[in-house]
């Protein structure tokens, strides 16, 4: 069923998932966890925790694609130009958003500035009034741009610009004609806010885009993606043997990930590496013939002892379709 | 000549010259700096040579198969198999790797993957 299989987006043949509830899916019910490649704009000065996109190796793109639990989607061309109504549609809901916030935030202000009024005893507020009106007389003097000062620097601004109703230099790009004014007041001019600051969100999936459409740009078959030029791999002999070798260990349950710090292909866990040390650390062997050399079994094998692993030769033979499994582990002795 | 048991080895290395060093290094390690017992020499003509069963002072109960190699030879995994096919299919081989400088390193190879220690 095409509705049920996760779609990976493909963008120069590197495999995404961006849906955390695929990530989760992946990981769970098909024993495939990738590797979160994305920062975290909350923590952007770490990569201890990461967050989407999943990047998939590429064996594991292949295997979930020949099991059919996954298709290709070829990502850059899944988003098609936008119309003009489109985009106007689309910078119409920014701009609202926008509004809201800035409304929002004028809000808060506005109860802090309740909050310490109230705080205040009479001859304080008269004060605070005088240094009012003095402010309003500067800014219509000299009708320049003025310095936001802390939580209440924006409502200050409106205050002047309801009562001057100057035009003031706005931190918004010229506004469409229908768009919002961030303070919608009595007054006539647009009167934007001054250094106003809001928050733009870039959104994790391109679904809510009008002009995204992944429908023609889907592949269900490694064949369909090469043929689209989407997806090429496995391309050589070696490719091919990496992945036979990947889905026999898939099918016997283990989970793989990436085995560069180990110095093999994969390091083979025998559940969620959340849950298990790896034990395993695997190599490919493209065919019972291809040339191995002993300085390789010294140095797998001790490196792999000194990690508290066992490393595994894994030869794939296209003659029988079967992976044969050699352990390799340093002897101890001699 | 001098060496003790030369004359058994001579047969093996007549036969199978090119891995003649490897053998004749593994066998005298195996008999004088790791002391095993009972070695016995086994041919292996699939891979070209002959190897060793013996037991280890470490495991005197079992017999423990080696087949001696050179850093400088290139094996495969077939030829990995055909080691443990002439041994009838034990559940370890010891493969003896050989320098030049006659240093010698043990791995030890079972076929399948191996379940983790408890």
């Amino acid at each position: 069923m095409t509705t049920t299989r996760i779609p990976i987006y493909v963008s120069n043949e590197r495999a995404f998932v961006w849906d955390v509830d695929h990530v989760a899916t992946l990981r769970s019910e098909h024993h495939v966890c990738g590797v979160l490649s994305g920062t975290l704009p909350h923590l952007s000065q770490q990569n201890v925790f990461l967050g989407l996109p999943l990047v998939l190796m590429p064996e594991e793109l292949v295997l979930l694609v020949e099991k059919q639990l996954a298709t290709i989607v070829h990502d850059p061309a899944a988003h098609h130009n936008p119309t003009p109504p489109q985009l106007e549609t689309w910078d119409a809901s920014r701009r609202r958003g926008i509004a809201h916030q800035l409304a929002r935030q004028e809000r808060e202000a506005g109860r802090h500035k309740g909050e310490e009024k109230g705080a205040q005893d009479a001859v304080a507020i008269q004060k605070r009034a005088l240094r009012e009106a003095r402010r309003l007389k500067l800014a219509e003097a000299e009708e320049a741009k003025r310095p936001m000062n802390t939580t209440t620097g924006p409502v200050e601004d409106h205050d002047v610009l309801a009562s001057a109703s100057t035009p003031v230099l706005t931190s918004l790009p010229q506004p469409l004609p229908h768009s919002n004014a961030p303070s919608e007041r009595a007054s006539s001019s647009p009167a934007p806010v001054t250094n106003a600051v809001y928050t733009i969100s870039v959104p994790t999936t391109s679904d809510e885009f009008t002009w995204y459409d992944p429908a023609l740009h889907t592949y269900e078959t490694l064949d369909a993606a090469r043929k689209a030029n989407v997806w090429h791999y496995p391309v050589t002999e070696e490719d091919r043997a990496r992945c036979e070798v990947f889905r026999d260990l898939w099918e016997k349950g283990y989970y793989m990930g990436g085995g560069s710090k180990f110095g093999g292909d994969w390091l083979v866990y025998p559940g969620d590496p959340l849950r298990y040390h790896s034990h395993l650390v695997a190599t490919v062997q493209t065919s019972p013939s291809a040339p191995l050399r002993p300085m390789e079994i010294v140095a797998h094998g001790r490196l792999g002892t000194a990690t508290k692993k066992v490393h595994l030769l894994c030869g794939w033979d296209s003659a029988s379709q079967e992976v044969t499994y050699i352990s390799v582990e340093w002897a101890g002795f001699g | 000549r001098g060496f003790p048991k030369y004359a058994t080895l001579s047969i093996s290395i007549k036969r199978y010259p090119r891995a003649a060093s490897a053998i004749f290094q593994t066998y005298n390690d195996l008999l004088l700096a790791q002391q095993w017992s009972e070695i016995e020499i086994v041919d292996l003509p699939t891979c070209g040579r002959c190897g060793f069963r013996g037991r280890r002072p470490e495991n005197p109960n079992t017999r423990t198969c080696v087949v001696p190699c050179s850093l400088a030879e290139t094996i495969s995994m077939t030829w990995l198999k055909s080691a443990f096919g002439e041994f009838e299919q034990p559940e370890e081989v010891f493969l003896a790797i050989n320098a030049e400088d006659s240093s010698i390193v043990y791995y030890k190879l079972s076929t399948g993957i191996t379940k983790p220690p408890v």
